[in-house]
Order: structure tokens, then C-alpha cells, then sequence
């Protein structure tokens, strides 16, 4: 007679032991799972609860009720939460392009300089940017941008000539320009990171398939679009998730370039939000959780598509 | 007896141990307590001494005070110390924001002890109605009280309560740089009297080629659509204590600035470098940078800027121009401080603050600036001062002085109100700032429009 053998139950394959196995590596999972829960998850619970209700902050002694839909029904119908969100999408889809391609073909660049020394310094002078801290780098591009003292004006009307004193450009002061200054900023800032990124994703494409596409005579653009750009859509997708997240939700570029004349374009659902939560009269933060809400939910459909955009088509 | 809230807070202050027994002894005599009411607390007091013993005064001061005082500041701080224990703090208030206070009072709790940056029509109403501040009524000496000039002890009091200790007055003036204006042609000592003179000159200024712009503001409202209103007329508030917009007077000074626009820098509307766009405002970098000749704005301002002109002396000041028949008025505010209601260090505050504002070294640095510093040009808001100033006249004193206090006779404070200043920067200022701009050729409109998305948020805020 045969036996059959059976796979003897392990502990692994016991739910009740599942735990049993693993209590150490909870246990150095805790500190995550404690940061996540009361600084990510509880702030969104609360944020959302708050949406639902009419909650001003300096009302101490008044107490909160629920208002259902109220907030939403509202918000959805202010004007300045649907043109806060288009001031929004206008500055990602001005942004993102540059902040994507912008490092690639400098990755690629960077990618074929075989002097091992020369393409070391390149990496590092590329990162300086990525390390100066934010409000530094705003401060720094407010002083590039202004008209008095500032270097690019002093090149275009005291160099060249190309305007004068009283038509120069205003950049962050004008309605036309300030999101293009803004973009410029944005992308000197993040060259060096995204960069990095597309290198290592560079470095994991085979050679030989380069070799390969070049025996059959591929120039050097369908090597980029077929065999570059195609396995570096992985990071592309991670790059554009990310980078359309922050772009939409930028506020401190705003509040420290823009100020809060809502009339600018600088003014989006962020600025209106904290404006809301923080300045105008009583802090209506039950309807600024509502906007904030609004806004949140409208990129992550859009993250949705932009995940079908990149699937993977292998 | 027991009415008196100033016995009350001592009792309180005593069976919370927060004195020492001889602030026990020293309160009780100048309250006029009998003898053995005195022992009585001095004894309950004893057992309880060491609170008040080990308690350090935290006063917390927006960072531009001490980046314009400091050196004073310190050094009234240095002699405090050795009276009583001080910490001083830098309030974590950017962009006039008070949210830290406001969640601390949520949770019954203050970090500090009083705070340092407050302005009446800014951020005092937002402070009192979170509970985060109480009155200086039951701590400040009555002599105190009655020696500010009354006009800035009526700004800080609301609901017949001072909630706001004055410290640095401002008061929205005109000033220019004499040296342009005298290469224009013009005599730099005299001050355009009406509008029209200030403008004509203005545009002289730039004919002549003395300097490529006449005159700058500053585009946030409280700082040039309302002090200019002021010399027009200055009863241009609603019942609610908001700035009537649509008033006469209004229209008149939006188009007195429409005129200033043609003979001001491009940039003079866009927003500032800090504080959300608040501070560091073009009109500022242009008056430093020697572009224009004409400066709108409170004294500091002129004082600061002109401060890195090779030769500071050129800085003239005047008060505002008045046109025909207008009331000649402009607009003052002081920075003051706030009672942090959950403070613990009352008392002590309340000796703080009139150290410090009495103190005359905060007051010759403030308004001859120190080694390597310029003039912030802040004044005193006490009577007592100004008369010592009048009949005995300290070397330091600089002429302006008296130019600039005098000009509160013709101040007003704006209304304080919860939409104070968001009136202007948030909502406002926007819409009227088309009309500037050229988007909107009705100035009425404009301001219309300001005013209704003022009545909007105002009632969203119920």
C-alpha cells in the first residue's frame, strides 16, 4: 500500500499561530505601526469626521454637531474651491511634463559618460540642489525673481537691454508668469533627485538589448522610445504618482511667493483651505476638512487613471 | 472689599502659592488691607511660598520685535532677572499666525506667559473669543492705565476690558528722499500738503530723471486704502465696526491711489517676501533701493529703509497730505502684548511689561537704533514720557519725534473686529486692487465687490 504523504501543519500554516510565529517581528514593527496610526491614520479618521461637522476652532465653549453632507453640498458649490482646484491642475500640468522628462534625457546623458570620476562629480553637483531645504530654496528664487535685485532682471533690462525698468518682468508678480517661475524653481529644485532615480533605473537595462536594437538598425531615438522609455515605465509611474501628489497639494511655495490675494493664481484649494482652517474668522475647519476632503478624493481618481495609464502592458 | 477684583486676584494669588510673602505683604499694604487681614494671608500664604519661588516668567515675543528691540529688550530682560526669574521666547507666530496659542488654551495649558506681537485690530478679537487671553484689568497699576494716551488704551480695549498692554506705536505717515527730491528740483524740505502737490511732485521726480518712480505704497489695505481714506474722512466704518467700503470717501482715496499707480514701480501690488506676502512688500525694497522719492506708510518703514541709504540723514517725514476739506486724519495701531489666560507668572507679567515699556533705552534704541542697527522708530504710548520728553528733552531724541506723536491727534485706530485684517488681506484687498491694476475701470465696482465678498465670509462665519 501506498502512503500519501501529507504535509505535515506547520505552525507557518496555522492562522492561530500566525501571530505565535511572528511576535518579535511585531514587535520591531510597532514603532511603524504606532507612527502610522496616530500621525496618519487618526489625523485622516479625524480630518474626515470633521468634514461632517460645523467645528470652528475658536468657538471652545460651543458645542459641535454633525451636519451631514452640509460641508460638501457647500464646498462643492463655492467657486473658489472649483477654481482652486483648476489654479491646481494648471500648475501640475505645467510642472509634471518638465519634472519628468527634464531628468530623464539628463539621466541619460549622465547614463553614457563612461570617465567614472567625471560622471561621479556630475551626480554630485546634480544633488546639491535636492539638499538645501525648502523655505531656503523659495527665499532664494525670490531674490533671483526680484526686480531690484535680483540677477535675472539685472541680465535682461541692465545687460541686454532686453526691457526696461518699467516693463521688466514681474514673475511672481504676475498672473502670466507666475506659475512658469514657480515651474522653473520647482524643477532646478528637484533635478538631481528625479535624475537619480531614472539612473537606477538605467542601470537595470540590459545592454545587450541596446546592442541587439543597433544590429538592426534602430537610431538613436527608437532605441530611447522603444527600449528606455518602455523599462522605464515603472519609474515613470512612481515619479508622476508622486510628483502629481505634490504639485497639486503645493502650499508653502504659495503662501511664501504668492501671498492670499485670491484673484492670483497662487491661490488654489491648499491656500484656500488653510485659509480657511486658519485665518478667516472663527477657523471653519469642519468646512475646511470638507475641502481639503474634496480636494484629496479628486487625485486620487486621477491616480487611478494615471495607474491604468502606466500599467504594465507586458 | 470683596468686589474689589484686584483683592479677589490677590487671595486667589495667595491660596495658589503663586506669591512670595513679601508680594504678599507689599500687594496687601498698597491695597489698603487692615493689619491683621495682612497676617492672616501672609500666613495662609507661607505654606505655599514656594511656588511663586520657583515660577520663571515666559514672555514670548514675535521674532520682528527683537530683530527691531533686541538689544534693548535684553537689556531690560538682564535687570528683570535679577528680580525675578525671565525666559524669554520667540513666538512661533509667522504669517500673524496664532494657532499654538489658541490649540493651548484648548487643552487648559500656555507655554508662556504673556505674548508680544499682538495688534488690536489684527488678531486680539480671534485671541479673546478662544479664550486664550484674559484682561490686564486685575493686574495693571491704575497709574499705569491712566497714563496711556487715550486714544491707544481705547484700541485695546474691547468689551470695556483692556485686553491689549500698547508697547510700539505706529502711525501711517509720508516721508521722502530728500536727496532725490532736490535733484528733482523741488525743496526737500518742503512736505506736499494736499494730494495733488504730492502727485505733481511725484511725477517731477520722474520728468526730471532724479529717480525712475514718485512715490510708492504699500497695496495691502490697512496700510495705504484706509490711512488715505483717513485724510479724507475718517468716519468710514460700518455699524459692525467694518470698513465701509462704498463710502464716498473711499472711492475718492482708491482714486487718489489710482493717480499714485501711474507715477509708482510696476511691482508695487505684488505680494511681499514673508509672513504669507504681509512683510518684506516691493514698496519697501524700492524705497531702500533709492527708486522712488515719495513713501507712504507707518513711520517704521521709513526709518528702516531709509537706514541703508548711504546717507540716512536724507529721510525727511511729514504727516500725511489733506485734501481740501478733508478731516486730515491717518491711521495708528501699537503692538502690544496679550495675558495668556493659563500663564502662571500674572503678576509678574504685569511688572514685566511696565519695565519694559517704561524703560527710556528701549526707546532711544527704538528711536536712534543701536551700533551697526537702524531706527525702528516705534514710540512710546505714554503721557508721562512725552511730557518728560517736552520739559527735559534727552540728547538722543531725534527732531521727528514729536512730528510723529503729534500726528495722533488726527489718528484713528482701525475697528477691531474677527475680520480685522482678513477684511483686507484675504477677501478685500483683491478687488479694489483691480480698479489699481486696470482690470476694472469702476472704482465704485471694485469696491462693491469688495465689500459684498467681505459681507459673504462675515456671514459664512456666523
Amino acid at each position: 500500500m501506498v502512503g500519501i504523504a501529507m504535509p505535515r501543519k506547520t505552525a507557518k500554516s496555522s492562522g492561530r499561530s500566525f501571530l505565535g510565529s511572528f511576535p518579535v517581528s511585531w514587535l520591531f514593527l510597532l514603532p511603524t505601526v504606532v507612527f502610522f496610526i496616530g500621525w496618519q491614520l487618526y489625523p485622516i479618521a479625524r480630518v474626515a469626521w470633521m468634514s461632517f461637522t460645523d467645528y470652528h476652532f475658536l468657538r471652545t465653549n460651543e458645542p459641535v454637531h454633525w451636519v451631514g453632507f452640509q460641508n460638501y453640498r457647500e464646498a462643492l458649490s463655492d467657486p473658489l474651491v472649483r477654481t482652486g482646484l483648476w489654479r491646481a491642475a494648471a500648475f501640475t500640468g505645467l510642472f509634471l511634463p518638465g519634472m519628468i522628462f527634464i531628468p530623464m534625457v539628463v539621466a541619460v546623458l549622465v547614463d553614457r559618460v563612461t570617465h567614472a570620476k567625471l560622471a561621479t562629480m556630475y551626480r554630485l553637483v546634480l544633488l546639491i540642489p535636492s539638499m538645501i531645504p525648502g523655505p531656503l530654496i523659495f527665499v532664494l528664487w525670490k531674490w533671483m525673481y526680484d526686480l531690484y535685485i535680483g540677477p535675472i532682471n539685472w541680465l535682461l533690462v541692465d545687460v541686454l537691454g532686453v526691457y526696461t525698468i518699467r516693463d521688466q518682468p514681474q514673475w511672481l508678480g504676475s498672473s502670466t508668469t507666475v506659475f512658469p517661475a514657480i515651474t522653473v524653481m520647482e524643477w532646478w529644485w528637484g533635478l538631481g533627485y528625479h535624475t537619480m532615480f531614472f539612473l537606477a533605473g538605467l542601470a537595470t537595462i540590459p545592454r545587450d538589448l541596446y546592442d541587439s536594437a543597433r544590429v538592426d538598425g534602430a537610431n538613436e531615438w527608437r532605441l530611447f522610445w522603444n527600449i528606455t522609455f518602455n523599462r522605464l515605465r515603472p519609474i515613470i509611474l512612481v515619479l508622476v504618482v508622486l510628483r502629481f501628489g505634490t504639485a497639486m497639494a503645493v502650499i508653502d511655495e504659495y503662501l511664501i511667493m504668492g501671498g492670499f490675494n485670491r484673484d492670483r493664481p497662487t491661490y488654489t484649494w491648499t491656500v484656500y483651505m488653510w485659509d480657511l482652517g486658519f485665518k478667516l474668522g472663527d477657523w471653519n475647519q469642519g468646512y475646511a476638512a470638507t475641502v481639503g476632503w474634496i480636494g484629496a478624493l479628486a487625485m486620487l481618481i486621477v491616480v487611478g487613471g494615471l495607474f491604468w495609464l502606466f500599467r504594465s502592458r507586458d | 472689599m470683596a468686589e474689589n477684583p484686584r483683592v479677589r486676584t490677590l487671595f486667589n494669588d495667595v491660596f495658589a502659592g503663586r506669591l512670595t510673602r513679601r508680594e504678599v505683604m507689599q500687594r496687601a499694604a498698597a491695597l489698603g488691607l487692615s493689619a491683621p487681614v495682612v497676617a492672616a494671608l501672609a500666613h495662609a500664604n507661607a505654606s505655599m511660598a514656594f511656588a511663586a519661588e520657583e515660577g520663571t516668567l515666559t514672555p514670548t515675543f514675535y521674532q520682528w520685535m527683537i530683530d527691531n528691540h533686541g538689544p534693548s529688550i535684553e537689556q531690560v530682560n538682564a535687570d528683570f532677572n535679577k528680580t525675578f526669574p525671565l525666559d524669554m521666547k520667540i513666538a512661533p507666530v509667522e504669517g500673524f499666525g496664532i494657532e499654538r496659542f489658541v490649540a493651548e488654551a484648548r487643552d487648559q495649558n500656555s507655554t508662556w506667559d504673556v505674548y508680544f506681537g499682538q495688534t488690536p485690530f489684527v488678531d486680539m478679537k480671534s485671541l479673546i473669543d478662544s479664550g486664550a487671553i484674559e484682561p490686564w484689568d486685575a493686574y495693571i497699576p491704575e497709574d499705569v492705565l491712566a497714563d496711556m494716551i487715550p486714544a491707544v488704551r481705547e484700541e485695546g480695549t474691547y468689551d470695556g476690558k483692556l485686553y491689549n498692554w500698547p508697547f510700539l506705536l505706529d502711525i501711517t505717515i509720508q516721508g521722502w528722499n530728500a536727496d532725490i527730491v532736490q535733484r528733482a528740483d523741488l525743496d526737500p524740505e518742503a512736505a506736499p500738503k494736499d494730494w495733488d502737490e504730492y502727485l505733481g511732485n511725484a511725477q517731477k521726480v520722474i520728468d526730471s530723471g532724479a529717480a525712475p518712480f514718485g512715490c510708492t505704497f504699500d497695496a495691502h489695505g490697512w496700510r495705504s486704502l484706509v490711512p488715505i481714506t483717513h485724510t479724507i474722512n475718517t468716519d468710514v466704518y460700518t455699524e459692525e465696526d467694518l470698513f465701509d467700503f462704498t463710502n464716498d470717501s473711499v472711492v475718492e482715496a482708491l482714486e487718489i491711489m489710482k493717480r499714485m499707480m501711474e507715477v509708482s514701480h510696476p511691482d508695487v501690488l505684488n505680494p511681499g517676501t514673508t509672513d504669507g506676502g504681509v512683510n518684506g512688500t516691493p514698496d519697501e525694497g524700492a524705497f531702500a533701493a533709492q527708486q522712488v522719492a515719495y513713501y507712504v506708510k507707518y513711520q517704521n518703514a521709513h526709518l528702516r529703509f531709509a537706514g541703508t541709504w548711504p546717507d540716512p540723514s536724507m529721510l525727511r517725514l511729514a504727516g500725511m497730505p489733506k485734501p481740501e476739506g478733508g478731516a486730515g486724519g491717518t491711521v495708528f495701531w501699537d503692538t502690544g502684548a496679550a495675558l495668556f489666560k493659563y500663564g502662571k507668572n500674572k503678576e509678574q507679567a504685569a511688572a514685566y511689561l511696565k519695565a519694559l515699556t517704561y524703560d527710556d533705552r528701549v526707546w532711544e534704541h527704538s528711536m536712534v537704533g543701536g551700533e551697526g542697527a537702524v531706527p525702528a522708530g516705534q514710540l512710546p504710548i505714554y503721557q508721562s514720557i512725552w511730557e518728560k520728553y517736552e520739559s527735559n528733552p534727552p540728547e538722543w531724541l531725534p527732531d521727528w519725534a514729536f512730528l510723529i506723536r503729534d500726528q495722533l491727534q488726527f489718528s484713528q485706530a482701525i475697528r477691531t473686529h474677527a475680520f480685522g485684517v482678513s477684511q483686507f488681506l484675504s477677501i478685500g484687498d483683491q478687488h479694489w486692487h483691480k480698479y489699481l491694476s486696470g482690470d476694472e475701470s469702476d472704482p465704485r465696482k471694485a469696491l462693491q465687490a469688495a465689500k459684498d465678498a467681505v459681507l459673504v465670509e462675515v456671514e459664512k462665519a456666523g
